[in-house]
């Protein structure tokens, strides 16, 4: 997996690193059980404090978007969110809520607003499918 | 272990050189595992704050604490704990390399074979090799592999990077980000003083501007690149500026405008929309241009 690292995006690098594995997944280039970099070259490679690397895995751990194996290192989970389902659509209203306040300000009505969901969901289901078939 | 011994605490210290005040009531305090960054501009009094915490000065006024020891009563003690890399390193010249690192490691109780074989055979050096032979570059290898091997708690890096080739400089720290900080991250820490900024900047935890021996600014890294940042806006005409809160520095060349903010972007954001641009944006400054901007800050606290 290639890591771009921003340090003018204003979003602390640990975090950036959490929202791309998060992405990859999502997108299907990174599958259940597959292994993550191992820190120390990944740190080496990214010229990042180690200490970054291991924070956005620990973040990612406690989101159960990847598990530890002790000695094996990290590992993309089963999807699986270890929250409550109240719990993960509250979690989903909050990044809805901030799309539409956007939408609002950028004048992007309702119709076009859905078709532009609709699009996007196509659009991460067709990148799982191509990697899944590219196996 | 919310707050775990510092590993270097410096209260109020003070040294002068003649009349000249190099150090003035500087107050830094570095946490064990972080990697620490000491900027300053030539002569601000990095290189003095280190010789102190050495003891190759004595303070003026003011303590420094090194694992909580004082480093001139405690010498040795504090010393066998850490390694320090100087930006001019001299060596023996009639010995070899491999005769060096025998030196160096006479004066350790521990001395990581394996690390220093492998960093000897990363950096390609011939340990059969004058130390007189090596260039720049091979020396400051030379004194790398010297000061991780010991594996020590701290390590202290002066201008470790300066006048090295590019190549050399990002082997110096990745070595310092794998070799060393992978060890034991929670017993590595580094404290480094630099104004190559840019090339550590994905390393720095925390930092401490210093400026005429005083600490300007103290920030974590993450929260720096939160509070200060570059917005960028064009507009269809010129527009006629409200007053822009925290704007460090505010340039407008016709229908460009571009601000620095101090801690207020999200505020100059809202300001800026509402005078609708054709373009906004707004990124984070690294931290070598938060270093830069200092002398704009230095003047908007005073």
């Amino acid at each position: 997996m290639i890591f771009q690292i921003d340090f003018k995006a204003g979003k602390p690098v640990y975090l950036q690193l959490v929202d791309q594995i998060r992405y990859a997944a999502a997108a299907g280039r990174l599958r259940p059980g597959e292994p993550l970099p191992s820190i120390r070259p990944l740190a080496e490679e990214l010229r990042v404090n180690r200490n970054t690397i291991a924070k956005a895995y620990a973040e990612l751990e406690s989101q159960g978007v990847i598990e530890t194996l002790p000695g094996k290192g990290c590992f993309l989970k089963v999807n699986s969110s270890p929250f409550t389902k109240p719990v993960r659509d509250k979690l989903l209203l909050t990044e809805i809520d901030e799309a539409v306040v956007m939408a609002h300000h950028l004048q992007i009505g309702r119709d076009k607003f859905l078709a532009l969901v609709q699009e996007r969901l196509d659009y991460f289901e067709r990148k799982s499918t191509q990697h899944d078939s590219a196996e | 272990m919310a707050h775990p011994a510092p590993v270097i605490e410096i209260t109020n210290l003070s040294r002068r050189y003649g009349k000249t005040e190099a150090v003035n009531g500087l107050n830094l305090t570095v946490r064990p595992g972080r990697c620490y960054g000491f900027f300053g501009r030539n002569g601000a009094g990095k290189t003095t704050t280190i010789k102190c915490l050495l003891n190759l000065l004595r303070p003026g006024s003011g303590t420094v604490r090194v694992f909580g020891l004082d480093p001139q009563t405690d010498e040795v003690a504090v010393k066998s704990r850490l390694a320090y890399v100087p930006d001019a390193v001299a060596f023996y010249p009639w010995m070899t390399v491999r005769d060096t690192l025998e030196y160096l490691a006479s004066f350790r109780t521990h001395w990581n074979r394996e690390l220093e074989n492998d960093l000897l055979q990363r950096f390609q050096l011939d340990p059969a090799k004058k130390t007189s032979a090596l260039s720049k570059g091979q020396r400051t290898q030379l004194a790398l592999i010297g000061a991780i091997s010991p594996e020590p708690e701290l390590l202290v890096l002066d201008e470790p990077t300066s006048g090295l080739d590019p190549i050399v400089r990002r082997e110096f720290i990745e070595t310092v980000i794998g070799a060393y900080q992978s060890g034991d991250p929670e017993r590595r820490t580094v404290f480094v003083s630099t104004h190559l900024i840019s090339e550590f900047e994905g390393l720095i935890d925390e930092f401490t501007i210093i400026e005429q021996g005083r600490e300007l600014l103290t920030l974590e890294a993450d929260a720096a690149r939160d509070r200060f940042r570059k917005i960028s806006a064009r507009f269809a005409q010129a527009p006629a500026l409200p007053p822009l809160a925290g704007a460090l520095r505010v340039r407008q060349t016709g229908r460009e405008l571009e601000i620095l903010a101090n801690g207020t972007s999200d505020q100059l954001m809202a300001t800026l929309r509402l005078l609708g641009p054709e373009e906004l944006q707004c990124e984070a400054l690294t931290l070598e241009e938060i270093f830069v901007a200092t002398d704009l800050l230095k003047k908007a606290m005073a």
